[in-house]
């Protein structure tokens, strides 16, 4: 990877992170509020519901509005005669508004905000449906969408109906300094983010969720991402009393690899990128495939309900999820893309390697664990929880 | 506000009843715009988060009703009320370190004379003109395991390199070391403004009546500067309660506080009931602190006025 391609991708990772998200929470909180308590959203279950027949796509006013990730925009994404040109050259540029993690998104929206696609991630969808704020997809609208992987297609749907197509994807996995970790009995396994050999030089993901779920993983609970509230409290305490062992709970992507670069931190849950970088700086380190198989995030497009450029929509998030912008995302951005239909001779084989493109069921269960949409009381059970660790 | 006031009805007394209208109007119109500021930007914000703390507005539509729920709840032994006052603890340090830090500087620099104090005093702020978050990672790079700290340590031999002192970063150690500096300037200000207007022959005459230069400094000195100590006081105290950046930067597992905890409440966990109810909480405790200091504030002037 370039330097120019690393520091886009840290643009866009960035994004995630808990620093940006301040800006949301220290300015937006307030001023949303105060807007929201005017603007608050009908319940409008019977718009998610009913099927719109959508006008000809030239009777739409086409002015369409992306609330997308920084980094991920025309022409910063492809080019100007790129990934997303084919729809740029027919339509004209979208307006982009950007988000900086999906809970800013969801307090944006929530507060009267009204964009025609937004790009989340997979586990919220089931938030954005049940503020009742979207619609689902016409799939038929959508060329690319039957070589989109089954798996993440799947994990889109909310009572059959496809409110979220699926895009961008990565691994979740522990990275570790092979020269100082030496994994009990010599099997991965993210039971090593719990190893008391190690204190102090782990470092586990700043998330309301993942942590549960990798609870969940390590003690063979069937579904880690639906637990119950009795196994949430044993997953609760046994957080609580392994915590010590850790160094920081990281929340931002860049902090992690310096710190890991800088030795403060041996083991670490991570994204692909992190290897990369920890590669690149001459580590001798580890990208595990842990027993209980790798943890995958998922984000993609949902649809506004109201929007008026219903087919404008479904062509953008087509070009999207086009084999050329797959092949540009994983080799500028070092993601994953959903499009299968990709010739992989086009990629760095280092890539592929990482993320075993080469190897769809590396990629699917139980080798790999997709993150799931939650309902939002579900979420809310996890994220109390995990709060209560990090108070505790 | 007040002294306003008071010349306004100085003045309406003199003119009578109207001019008094007039003059009215011309302070209602001054303080037409910071009032309506305070009011849409502070007073319908904080109306707000109480309702959204007692679940009368909600982050998803339905099922708003008045509960006192997520209230009992917090009250009720939750972790969040030992983060608070866990914060309390972590602000008082913090503030007594930077008070007593800063009152030597500030005493050296009013003490001085001619423009020289005026010099160094912009010497001392000098660190404003970084940005707050900058000097926070900056931090990061001293205390790592292969900070500059440790790595000294390495080279004298007095730690082995696989030994660093790692609880130099990522602890309520580097929260209240890295505040403390950065409060320091701060603080030191008041505290020189009030030692600046010390009326100097109060302490020529202490020393015409014998008494050594501490007792002139315990008797006279202190006393008189207290107003400053305790307003710098006070500025540290109070926004170290709800403190986010530092113990995020350098606080690691066990340095969280409160503010943090807000932040994730209506952050990543969705949890806007949760979230005003610390947020609200919060805010009632700093103003009864607030109330509490300002009375002592005027008394103490009083007394040594």
């Amino acid at each position: 990877m370039s330097t120019e391609r690393d520091g886009e991708s840290r643009e866009r990772t960035l994004g995630r992170d808990t620093f940006l998200k301040l800006g949301a929470v220290t300015v937006g909180s307030g001023l949303l509020a105060a807007c929201g308590a005017e603007g608050a959203p009908e319940p409008a279950a019977q718009a998610t519901t009913e099927k719109k027949e959508a006008p000809p796509i030239d009777t739409e006013p086409g002015d369409l509005e992306v609330f997308e990730w920084a980094g991920y925009e025309y022409p910063t994404y492809g080019g100007k005669k790129g990934a997303l040109s084919p729809y740029v050259d027919t339509y004209g540029k979208p307006k982009y508004v950007f988000l900086t993690s999906d809970d800013q998104a969801i307090g944006k929206v929530r507060a009267g905000y009204r964009p025609d696609t937004v790009h989340p991630c997979v586990d919220y969808t089931g938030n954005w449906v049940e503020m009742g704020v979207v619609q689902p997809w016409d799939t038929s609208l959508i060329s690319n969408f039957k070589d989109l992987e089954p798996a993440l297609v799947k994990g889109g749907q909310i009572d059959g109906q496809q409110y979220f197509i699926p895009a961008d994807w990565g691994f979740s996995s522990p990275l570790y300094r092979s020269d100082k970790v030496e994994p009990e009995g010599g099997v991965d396994s993210w039971a090593l983010l719990f190893d008391d050999r190690y204190e102090g030089k782990i470092s586990w993901w700043e998330t309301p969720l993942e942590n549960f779920v990798i609870w969940g993983y390590v003690n063979g609970i069937e579904n880690p991402w639906d637990m119950t509230d009795e196994q949430l409290d044993e997953a609760k305490d046994f957080l609580i009393s392994k915590k010590h062992l850790c160094r920081n709970f990281w929340s931002s992507q860049t902090d992690f690899e310096a710190d890991f670069i800088a030795g403060n931190i041996w083991i670490g849950y991570s994204w692909g990128g992190s290897y990369m970088a920890a590669k690149k700086a001459g580590l001798e380190v580890v990208y595990s495939d842990p027993k209980e198989g790798r943890l995958g995030w998922n984000c993609g497009f949902v649809l506004i309900a109201d929007t008026d450029n219903f087919r404008h929509a479904h062509e953008y998030v087509d070009t999207w999820v086009s084999p050329e912008s797959a092949l540009w995302n994983i080799n500028n951005y070092a993601y994953g893309m959903s499009n299968t239909n990709l010739d992989l001779s086009k990629v760095d084989p280092d890539l592929v390697a990482v993320f075993h493109l080469d190897d769809p069921a590396a990629r699917e269960e139980p080798r790999a664990h997709y993150a799931r949409p939650l309902l939002a009381e579900r979420r809310a059970a996890y994220a109390q929880r995990w709060d209560e660790v990090k108070a505790a | 506000m007040a002294v306003e006031a008071q010349e306004a009805a100085g003045q309406a007394a003199a003119t009578g009843p109207k001019r008094r209208s007039h003059t009215g109007l011309a302070t209602a119109g001054l303080l037409a715009l910071p009032t309506l500021w305070l009011v849409v930007f502070f007073l319908v914000p904080v109306v707000l988060i109480f309702l959204y703390s007692v679940n009368i507005f909600s982050l998803y539509p339905g099922g708003q009703y008045f509960t006192l729920d997520a209230w009992k709840d917090f009250l009720d032994g939750s972790p969040f009320l030992d983060l608070f006052w866990k914060s309390i603890r972590m602000a008082l340090i913090v503030s007594v370190i930077s008070v007593i830090a800063a009152y030597p500087i500030a005493y050296y620099l009013a003490l001085l004379s001619g423009d020289r104090k005026y010099t160094l005093l912009l010497l001392i702020l000098a660190p404003f003109l970084v940005s707050y978050f900058l000097r926070l990672l900056a931090w990061k790079v001293i205390l790592g395991d292969q900070g500059v700290i440790n790595s000294f340590l390495y080279w004298t031999g007095l730690r082995a390199q696989d030994d660093p002192l790692s609880w130099l970063l990522y602890s309520q150690f580097a929260v209240i070391l890295t505040l403390v500096y950065i409060y320091i300037p701060f603080v030191a200000l008041p505290i020189f403004a009030s030692l600046d207007s010390l009326d100097r022959r109060l302490l020529e005459a202490s020393a015409d009546l014998g008494a050594s230069r501490w007792q002139s400094f315990r008797k006279v000195t202190l006393p008189l500067s207290m107003p400053g100590v305790i307003a710098s006081f006070i500025f540290v105290f109070i926004p170290t309660i709800g403190e986010y950046f530092a113990p995020l930067l350098v606080g690691g597992v066990e340095g969280t506080m409160f503010g943090n905890a807000i932040a994730d409440q209506f952050g990543q966990s969705l949890n806007w009931l949760n979230g005003s109810v610390l947020s609200f909480f919060l805010l009632l405790v700093v103003a009864l602190l607030m109330a509490v200091f300002a009375r002592f504030l005027t008394v103490r002037r009083v007394a040594t006025g």
